[in-house]
């Protein structure tokens, strides 16, 4: 090939790009753009003889294994993505938790507040009805007490005042 | 000691019965708590009964607690008297319970212990 010849095709294709784009086009394979590197065909699909020497030898069950390896190699990303994925995962899962753990430790520093307002109330509830017992009671004392008035002194009060004055001397002698 | 026999059923219903005589409008009240209740062996009986002859507010009521000797301003508890004093003391209608303290200060009849008491008794009420 004379010099003007090879300076004819340089020139064509310097200025005739199409025909790179159109090899681009063709180009079905994702790591055909390899570092800025424009793959005319697939990777382990020979573009021309001349490229023939380099994996000439290579059977199709060994394309078959380095597919598969180059598959694993995708599969390989697509799992380091998902472990990835996976951690990020577990990550929320363990701000969820610690989340929910926190809510739980105010949750229960609220119980612990409404067990206060519980007892309180139940305070308030054993009073109230403690004071309507006494209520009930001072009101049946005070009836009790106001038909002893009504009694004759001599003859009914005074032998229950005495009665009562010897059991009570006898409880506090026993008590004693 | 004192709050167990508060809290006694026994003392409840003597407690009763006193406060019912001192509303009974039987003059015989009087006598009856004279004679069973401001002679109990116990002091707190004793005190009761004599709050309850100065709530009556009667002059034969009053007598008792201020001109007999050993009961009422006379007991020998301290705290007996003491709490018949500032019964007397809280009295609305002053004016049976001075016109007793009198009586008992001038009288001859009186040992000279109670008319003593009775002495000091009416300066209190008249300061009061």
């Amino acid at each position: 090939m004379s010099t003007i010849e090879k300076v004819s095709q340089l020139s064509h294709r310097i200025f005739n790009t199409t025909l790179n784009e159109k090899n681009v086009r063709r180009s079905s394979n994702p790591f055909a753009n390899f570092q800025k590197n424009v793959l005319n065909a697939d990777v382990l699909e020979l573009s021309s003889k001349k490229d023939a020497g380099v994996v000439g030898n290579i059977s199709q069950s060994t394309k078959r294994i380095y597919s598969t390896f180059v598959g694993s190699i995708n599969d390989f990303g697509r799992r380091f993505y998902e472990g990835i994925e996976s951690i990020k995962e577990f990550g929320h899962r363990m701000k969820e938790g610690m989340v929910a753990a926190w809510n739980k430790v105010c949750e229960i520093g609220n119980t612990e507040i409404h067990l206060g307002e519980g007892i309180k109330n139940g305070y308030n509830a054993v009073k109230e009805a403690l004071a309507v017992d006494m209520g009930k009671l001072f009101k049946s004392r005070e009836k009790e007490i106001a038909r002893m008035a009504k009694l004759d002194p001599h003859t009914e009060v005074k032998p229950m005042l005495v009665d009562s004055l010897k059991a009570l001397e006898e409880e506090i002698a026993v008590a004693a | 000691m004192e709050t167990t026999i508060k809290s006694s059923k026994n003392y409840m219903k003597v407690s009763d019965i006193i406060d019912s005589l001192t509303i009974n409008p039987s003059p015989d009240a009087v006598a009856v708590l004279e004679e069973i209740g401001t002679n109990s062996s116990i002091d707190e009986i004793r005190e009761m009964t004599a709050l309850a002859l100065v709530k009556r507010n009667e002059p034969a009521s009053l007598s008792v607690v201020i001109s007999h000797r050993g009961k009422g301003i006379n007991d020998m508890s301290t705290v007996v008297a003491m709490s018949t004093i500032n019964c007397l003391l809280s009295l609305e209608d002053k004016q049976e319970a001075m016109s007793v303290l009198e009586r008992t200060i001038s009288g001859e009849e009186f040992e000279e212990e109670v008319r003593e008491n009775a002495r000091a008794v009416k300066a209190l009420m008249a300061l009061s």
